[in-house]
């Protein structure tokens, strides 16, 4: 493969290891409650400011930064679940995911009242080392990205394929009536459905601060990975993940052939052309409407 | 007791009419009771409930979420503004054309989002109108870029609209002639369709609805009255730039028709007076604290107000779902029932 390619589709890697994060955040919560979650984007800046601001105040290094980033990504998902998802639980479509749509704004709004609307500056040193991958020169934070990215793609699909809270998970997706029947508890499938969500989407809003900047526009990630979990199909967890990587490349490489404007309108172009073509994304499944 | 309760609702329809009456002819003095900011505010408010009123169609009707509001709105006053200058047409024609341009666009977005159940209608309209800003901002001669367009000087018939006292006028017509389209809309066929879609969409199906087609024709209808709301927009704020058209005002829209109530076009009303007014109320208020709040306020202020629609969308939906229109309706039927009872003991 010739270096300019390499040059192209190295940096789509990364950023769609971010986009395939995200991504899998969404469809955890689609997969397990068929709610999308709008607050997507504003969750994940918002653990990744309260990280933020507790590794900045104990001079925290990289390892530790992750495990406060799960504990604030873990507290900030119950604390929604609880008050936001759980009260208006058995109710509409409409109403739950307009009120994740409300959250969002909500988020966005305190964010900015909090830390105001300038970037926060970071100090995270080791993670602003240069290594060379294949000739394209990497930061280190790029590289753990990647790394993220690839784990957790592992421990959520052991999660819902291999344990027995998975396999509940999965029942519910498929039928809340019957899981409920057999004996399952959806409310706490609905509550770690969400928490891990929040998990996923916490660690990339980190690495998304750690890379570019902490600035109240981090939100934005949010919309840029709907068209990796479109792709990827909103059902489909671990196809969302490669739908993420898949968006990374072919942005990066038409934002280096067609100008930015493309780069940044390309994605959105993806989710109208799945809708046409094949509305369930490449790993979805169809589902079938019975009165 | 056939006769009577015929009587009652012909009574209640008089009342109604009476009522309609006296609020036009209010709206109508208003100019000449208050200052020229409430004017203005007014104006906005008008605006608003032309946009809010096919938003609610969608939204509320048909219970499909849209986040296309800012697009829409866009749409309508490029379009408006682009025709008077560049093609030269009369304001009377360009603002219903900028209608429909936004209805065309609703067209297309709607077909790949419609044939599809839930919400994908919420994400391609969403990308629908993150798309269309950077077109705006990439739109060359077309849309004069992140320069802007100013607005020519609405003029209908030989006569100046100009100044914010007739404008008022011509936002007032516009808006009681949508309302009252609406209110027939949701009387009819149409409006009993899509109710039985929301509620049921197999069962309106099996009853014979042909619910893609309804879908769509609403969110074109909805589109083009965002569009006309945009085209009032143009002449409103003068100039045009894409900072006008952030994609917060598509979650504004759906906080008000939802704190006003779903799927009735007087809940588009109450909603864009309620959360102006509370937006406005709170502002003056905490600029007129000082200290602590203040100190937010002046750093916050779009931050103020997206916590209020935020917390609007939150708060209605968990506890009064049917907004202050269900508030309102469920107040007059225990004030009725209760006479309607003493009446039945008497």
């Amino acid at each position: 493969m010739s270096q300019q390619l390499l040059d192209v589709i190295i940096p789509g890697l990364v950023v769609g290891s971010i986009y395939g994060l995200v991504g899998m955040a969404f469809a955890i919560v689609y997969k397990a409650t068929q709610v999308v979650n709008f607050a997507i984007g504003e969750v994940m800046m918002l653990v990744a400011y309260i990280a933020f601001t507790i590794q900045s105040a104990y001079a925290l290094d990289f390892g530790p930064l992750l495990l406060v980033t799960i504990g604030v990504s873990v507290a900030a998902g119950l604390l929604i679940e609880l008050l936001v998802v759980r009260p208006i639980q058995g109710q509409s479509l409409f109403t739950i995911v307009m009120s994740t749509i409300g959250l969002a704004i909500v988020i966005r709004s305190l964010v900015a009242i909090i830390w105001g609307v300038l970037p926060q500056p970071i100090s995270l040193p080791a993670t602003s080392h240069y290594v060379p991958v294949a000739g394209v020169g990497l930061s280190l934070a790029q590289i753990y990205t990647v790394i993220a990215f690839v784990v957790a793609c592992i421990l959520v699909g052991i999660l819902f394929r291999y344990t027995r809270m998975g396999l509940h998970m999965r029942a519910t997706a498929s039928s809340e009536k019957t899981a409920q029947l057999i004996g399952i508890n959806i409310r706490r499938v609905q509550t770690v459905a969400w928490v891990a969500s929040t998990i996923v989407a916490g660690i990339a809003g980190v690495m998304i601060a750690t890379i570019y900047n902490l600035g109240p526009d981090l939100y934005a990630f949010g919309l840029k990975s709907f068209p990796a979990t479109i792709l990827g199909g909103l059902d489909a967890v671990i196809g969302s993940a490669i739908g993420g990587v898949v968006i990374g490349v072919v942005e990066n490489i038409t934002g280096r052939f067609l100008g930015s404007t493309s780069k940044e309108i390309v994605g959105l172009l993806v989710i109208v052309f799945v809708l046409m073509v094949r509305p369930t994304g490449l790993f979805g499944q169809r589902k079938v409407s019975r009165p | 007791m056939t006769d009577q309760t015929s009587g009652v609702a012909k009574g209640r329809s008089h009342l109604l009419v009476i009522i309609t009456l006296a609020a036009l002819v209010a709206l109508a003095a208003l100019p000449w009771l208050v200052n020229s900011y409430l004017l203005l505010m007014a104006t906005s408010v008008l605006i608003w409930i032309v946009g809010l009123l096919g938003l609610n169609l969608i939204s509320g009707n048909a219970g499909l979420i849209s986040l296309g509001y800012s697009g829409f709105l866009a749409v309508g006053a490029y379009a408006n503004a682009i025709l008077q200058i560049d093609l030269g047409l009369p304001a009377i024609l360009a603002i219903p054309a900028a209608g429909v341009v936004a209805a065309i666009l609703g067209l297309l977005i709607g077909i790949p989002s419609l044939r599809l159940t839930g919400l994908y209608l919420a994400i391609t309209t969403l990308a629908f109108a993150v798309i269309l800003n950077s077109l705006i901002v990439e739109g060359g001669d077309l849309t004069r870029g992140s320069e802007g367009i100013g607005v020519p000087d609405l003029s209908i018939a030989g006569i100046s609209f100009n100044s914010s006292f007739r404008f008022y006028y011509v936002c007032l017509v516009v808006a009681a002639f949508f309302v009252f389209v609406t209110r027939n809309l949701e009387r009819s066929w149409f409006g009993r369709s899509l109710m039985a879609l929301r509620e049921y969409e197999t069962a309106a199906v099996v009853s014979g609805i042909a619910a893609t087609r309804l879908k769509l024709t609403t969110f074109v209808i909805s589109s083009f009255y965002i569009g006309v709301s945009g085209a009032l927009f143009a002449h409103f704020i003068r100039y045009l730039n894409v900072d006008n058209f952030s994609t917060h005002i598509g979650i504004e829209a759906l906080a008000m028709i939802i704190a006003g109530g779903l799927g009735s076009f007087m809940g588009s009303i109450l909603g864009v007076v309620f959360l102006t007014g509370l937006s406005e109320v709170l502002r003056t208020f905490i600029s007129a604290s000082d200290g602590f709040l203040a100190g937010i306020m002046s750093t916050g202020a779009v931050e103020i107000r997206g916590l209020i629609y935020g917390l609007g969308i939150i708060l209605f939906l968990r506890w009064e779902p049917s907004g202050l229109l269900g508030l309102w309706r469920r107040a007059t039927s225990r004030l009725s029932s209760g006479r309607s009872s003493s009446e039945g003991a008497t």
